[in-house]
Parts: structure tokens; sequence; C-alpha cells
């Protein structure tokens, strides 16, 4: 892609590496658990690391913060290998917000957000003007400025973890690392989260990587996707690219499921519904979708569907019934009586 | 996090103070608060026998009091934070129960070995040598232990294997032991601040202050631990050199301790989650001057009692940091959402 536009000699990747081969080392024996791994990670762009449970996301992570260095190569950061930094610089360059579970206790979102600075403190934690500036910052920035004097154990789940990624911010490290920062999170928050990630990665210039399982909000929020699929090497690009060219569909391998092209969901193989459904698009789509996801149920020989007032038509080879809402066919269908299906026995 | 000179350390130091006057003032005789503050001030006593009374025995008593109670907090805060765990203590990682096999194999092997250590000169100090070298014993095959599993819950557990193992040894021993020596033993294990003079008080504080300084200057890192060891790593924490200062300087400081004073119950475990309750506050560097000053004041609190003021005999001191001690805890936790706020 040699857009004359791109900006890469502005925005070299601050995070690269080339042929990493991950795994364990137990004694002398070396598990692999992927390879070859190769990517670049860019300032100011949120990155969305997805794949299948097990393939080895985390453990690509914990090359990346260096907890657990690769079998093979190296990640440099800017121009260091991130083995060659000390534990001190390397917090200063990667913050990260985890899965783990993290005591509330009574500390308080302030407290919390202020452990973020320890990087930066001297050996009794002491904070300067500076750190205390910094926290007011990023509280700001992640608007938890209003909860700063709240017990931890007070936030709701969406609250916490905004709260832990203001921990991480108040880091002020280039990268920013989170590791499935919307499971548990409801509709509204997943794509909240999401978004103020994307903002910061804009607004304050940081390198953000972020594993999710979660397409939707992926392809809404992120700037780029790396796919990750077991012995194969990284798939990294835009999520539009990638739906355009088909490589998202490496997220569900098999033939079962894939991705719809226009609307980015995962769905059931389409099988073509052995029956005519006529009527207004919207509503044609949602009565597919039910019946699609009931392959079991004997499909009449078509369907009209009528907007005001909702009304499904289903017409048998002898006769008709009128249903006034989805899941009223689906019962029917479900159990067709025998009296007003004949054709049925 | 800068709340160091909270009111409320003022007001528990403060407490401190008065309690040590007190402690010094009660026991068998009752020497008036008044002349003690003379005293202090230079002028002598009216009876010659309070100056022994004081210099001899209250003052390195009510001295030991708080080095225990600061070392033990200090250890109890140290493992509650580094195991993530509510019930851990100074006595997890089977230090106590070492120094108690160590004590036990003085006083009671007699019999079945044919030893006869305690009629030789010196009694008090070949306590003090067996327990060290019970202490010091475990804290060794602990470290073997560290250097070899990483996980810290299997540490613990390990801990917690070494210590009933001991506590196995201490009971085989007790069973063949004759009636004077298994009492001797229960006495030792029932916690003494009194059998420590001015020469031991100094070995004591210099053990508690080598014990301390690893701790001291690991606040920062046990704060980081507060989110776990993922995240301390992450915020540019050594976690393996703040596994041996937790296990170095809890084992010095309880070795010690219990070597001088036996096993004293209790104080480590409760007094950190006194310290946190009180205090509102999981920062370390404030929890640590909390839970020591708070370990002062109880152990302080504990001894007055035990010395029965007015009576010239002695309560063993297990008995009132436990009794007085436990239903404070039911009490506090009983009072706020204790499980949710550790």
């Amino acid at each position: 892609m040699n857009l004359p536009t791109t900006n890469t000699a502005e925005n070299p990747a601050f995070v690269r590496a080339r042929d990493l081969e991950l795994g364990y080392r137990t004694g002398k024996l070396a598990q692999r658990v992927a390879y070859p791994v190769s990517f670049d990670l860019y300032r100011q762009e949120l990155t969305c690391l997805m794949g299948p449970n097990g393939v080895g996301k985390s453990t690509l992570l914990k090359a990346i913060m260096h907890q657990h260095p690769p079998l093979q190569g190296e990640v440099w950061l800017g121009d260091t290998p991130t083995g060659r930094l000390a534990e001190k610089e390397r917090a200063k360059k990667i913050a990260v917000v985890l899965t783990e579970k993290t005591p509330t206790g009574m500390m308080t979102v302030r407290d919390l957000v202020a452990l973020g600075r320890i990087p930066h403190t001297g050996w009794w934690g002491q904070l300067s003007p500076q750190d205390q500036a910094k926290i007011a910052e990023v509280m700001e920035w992640t608007s938890i400025s209003h909860l700063a004097a709240k017990r931890v154990s007070a936030l709701s789940d969406g609250q916490r973890q905004t709260a832990l990624i203001a921990r991480a911010l108040a880091q002020d490290s280039p990268i920013l690392i989170l590791d499935e920062p919307t499971a548990h999170l409801d509709l509204s928050n997943r794509f909240e989260i999401m978004y103020l990630l994307r903002d910061l990665a804009r607004k304050a210039s940081k390198a953000i990587l972020v594993v999710t399982h979660d397409l939707e909000v992926a392809l809404e929020t992120a700037d780029k996707l790396w796919l990750m699929n077991a012995n194969q090497p990284l798939l990294t690009g835009s999520p539009e690219d990638l739906m355009i060219n088909g490589g998202i569909q490496r997220l569900v391998p098999g033939d079962k499921w894939q991705v719809d092209a226009v609307s980015g969901k995962i769905v059931r193989s389409t099988i073509p519904l052995a029956c005519a459904i006529e009527g207004p698009e919207a509503l044609v789509c949602w009565v597919k979708n039910a019946l699609r996801k009931n392959p079991e149920l004997q499909l009449p020989a078509s369907i009209q569907i009528t907007a005001s007032p909702f009304e499904i038509k289903a017409t048998f080879a002898k006769s008709y019934c009128l249903f006034q809402s989805i899941s009223e066919m689906l019962r029917f269908l479900q159990n067709p009586p025998a009296t007003e299906n004949p054709f049925l026995k | 996090m800068n709340s160091f000179l909270s009111p409320r350390l003022v007001i528990v130091l403060l407490l401190c103070a008065g309690l040590w006057l007190i402690n010094l003032s009660l026991g068998s005789v009752h020497i008036p608060l008044n002349d003690l503050l003379r005293r202090l001030g230079g002028i002598p006593f009216p009876k010659s026998s309070w100056e022994i009374i004081v210099v001899d025995y209250r003052l390195p008593k009510s001295l030991t009091a708080m080095l225990a109670g600061i070392g033990l907090s200090l250890s109890g805060l140290q493992m509650q934070t580094f195991f993530r765990n509510p019930l851990a203590g100074p006595y997890v990682l089977g230090i106590s129960a070492g120094a108690g096999l160590g004590v036990a194999l003085l006083t009671m092997a007699g019999t079945a070995f044919g030893w006869h250590l305690l009629g030789s000169a010196g009694g008090y100090w070949s306590v003090v040598l067996a327990a060290s070298a019970g202490a010091i014993s475990v804290l060794v095959l602990m470290g073997l232990a560290a250097w070899k599993v990483k996980d810290s819950m299997t540490l613990l557990i390990v801990g917690l294997m070494f210590g009933s193992a001991a506590s196995s040894l201490i009971t085989l021993l007790a069973y063949f032991s004759a009636a004077e020596e298994l009492k001797l033993f229960t006495i030792w294990s029932m916690g003494n601040l009194g059998n420590t003079g001015w020469k031991e008080l100094v070995l004591l504080s210099g053990a508690v202050f080598l014990g301390l300084v690893p701790a001291i200057f690991s606040v920062k890192a046990y704060n980081a631990m507060l989110l776990g060891e993922a995240y301390a790593v992450s915020m540019g924490i050594n976690f393996q050199r703040l596994r041996w200062v937790m296990i170095v300087s809890t084992g010095i400081l309880t070795g010690s301790i219990t070597a001088f004073c036996g096993p004293i119950a209790f104080i480590g475990i409760a007094v950190p989650h006194l310290a946190r309750l009180l205090f509102r506050t999981q920062n370390h560097a404030l929890l640590f001057p909390a839970a020591a000053s708070l370990g002062v004041v109880i152990l302080l609190a504990c001894d007055t009692i035990s010395q029965l003021p007015g009576m010239a005999s002695t309560l063993p001191l297990n008995a009132i940091t436990t009794a007085f001690g436990a239903p404070l805890i039911i009490w506090l936790i009983m009072k706020r959402s204790f499980s949710e706020e550790f």
C-alpha cells in the first residue's frame, strides 16, 4: 500500500518484531505456541488483537511486556530491544490493564490511579506535584474525576475498568496494552471504553493494543486488526481492508460460521432457506434470522410480511396462517397442530 | 497517598506513649505516674527499690513489648499483602514452629535422648539459641523452597507444611517427655515478654532493626503488590527481590521475637487488619507506621493486663492477647464489610 499520503516517516512503528517464536520453556524443553509472529504497532493507533482461545494472544502480550520473553527473536521498543531495558525503564514504556481480579479494598479511585505513578516516584513512593498533576489529568481524560474519593469496591464494572485504564495512563507510557478490557461489560460500556481508548491513542499519541473477542466493537473502533491463528503468521491490516479481502474470515475457521460481509456480524454459514419470503427488507431480514436459527423447523411454502400492522402470513400447501409476532410463528412451526396442517401428517 | 502524618497516627502514637507510662507504673508494685515522670526529668525515685524495679525489669520488658509489637505486626502485614491473603500471618511460613521445635528439642528431648542441657548454666540463653537454631533452619529450608518454587501460593502451602511437620515433631516429643519438661515447654509456648534483660534487648533490637530495613525499603513494592504480581511487575517492581525481602524480613523478625519471647499469638494476624480498618487505607507508606504503632499499643496493653496490677502473680501473655484481641477483631469485622474491603 504505497499511498502517497502515508505518513510512516513521521510515525514509525513504535513496537516492532520480526519472526518471533513464542512459547514456554520448562527446563530444557521448549514448547512452541506461535510462530512466526511479526508486527508493527504504531503510535496514535488503536490496534485490536483477535483470535481463538489458546492461540497465544496472552503469550504475545507477555512477550511484548517481557514478562515472558520469546523463545526466538526480539521485540523492539523504538530502537531498543525490550530485554535490554531495566525493569523500571520498561515500566515507563509499557502500561497494562490485565484480566486478573484486582483487590478492591478500601482503596479510593484516586489511590488506585496514583499506583500508576510507581515507576516515577522515589523509594518511599512520595508523590511530587508533577505526579499529582498527572493523576488529575488522566482522571480528567477518562472522566472519572468525580469518582476520585469513591472506594473502588463501590464502583460499577464499567467504572472500575475505566479506573484501571486511568491507572495505566498515569504510568505515562507511550504503549498501552489491555487484555480483554470489555469482557463482562454491558453493550454501551463496551463501546464507551473502546471509543475512550481510540480517543486516547489520538490525543495522547499512544500505541494501544487491545485483546478482544468483540468483533462488532473492534470493527467499529479499531485502526488496525491483528488476527492470530494457530501456526499462521499474524494477519494485520485495517478492519475495513480485512473485511473486503476476506481476511477477517480467519477469525471463524471451518465452514460452520462466517463473518457477514455486510454487517460484520458472525452468522451461521447461510443455508439457502427453502421458502420464499416477501415484504419490507428490514422485516424480511429478521424473519430470515429467526428461521436460520431454527433449521429444524418445517418451513411453509412462502411467507408474506406486512409492516403496519405487523403481520406474517405463512402459506402452506393447502392453507395459510396469520401471526402477529415472529415468536408466535415459531411456536406454531415447532408444534404444528395436526388438524390445521393435515399435509404434515 | 501523602497522608503520612495523618491525625489518627498522631493519636495512636500518643496512645503508645501513654500506655508505655502506664505499663511502667502498674504491676505487683504500683509506682505513681508522677514519680515516673519526675524520674524521666532527672529527679530520683523516693524509694530506691523502685529504681531497680523500673530500670532492671519493667523498662526492658516494655521495650521488648514494643519491639515484638512492631516486628510481628509488620511481618503479618508483609505476608498478607504479599500472599494477598487475609489469613496470612507471621507464622505461616513455619518460622515459629521451627523455633518451637528447637525449644522442644532442648526442653523435652532430655528423657528421650538423655540430654540435660537445661541443668547447665544459662538456661534462658540456651532456650534463645535453640529457638534461633530452629527458626534459622526453617528459614533456610524456606529459602531453598523459594529458590525452587516460583509460585507464591505453592510457597505458602510449603510454609504451612513445614509448620505442620515441625508441630508434629513437637507433639511426639511432648508425648514422650516428663511432666516437668512438658510444663517448661508449655510455659515457653504461652509467650513471655519478661525474660529479656538489657543484654538480650540489645540483641533483639539489632535483629528487629535488621528485619525492618529491607521491609521499609520495599514500601512501594508492597503498594504495587496490592494489584497482584503481574501488575507489580508491569510497574517495574522486581518481584523476585520482593519475595526474598519478604522471606528474609519476616524470617528475621518472627524468628528473633519468637526466640526471645516465645510464639506470641494474635498480634501478627490481627494488627494489620486493625490498621487497615482504623486508618481506612491500603497505602503501605501509612500502613507500616500505623500497624507498627498499633502493634505497640496492643502488646503494651496486653502486657499491662497480664502482669495483674496490684497482685503478685502474672497471667500467660497469649491468653490475654487472644482473649482481648479475638473479640475486638470479630467486632471490627462485623461492623464493616470486611471481606469486601480487604
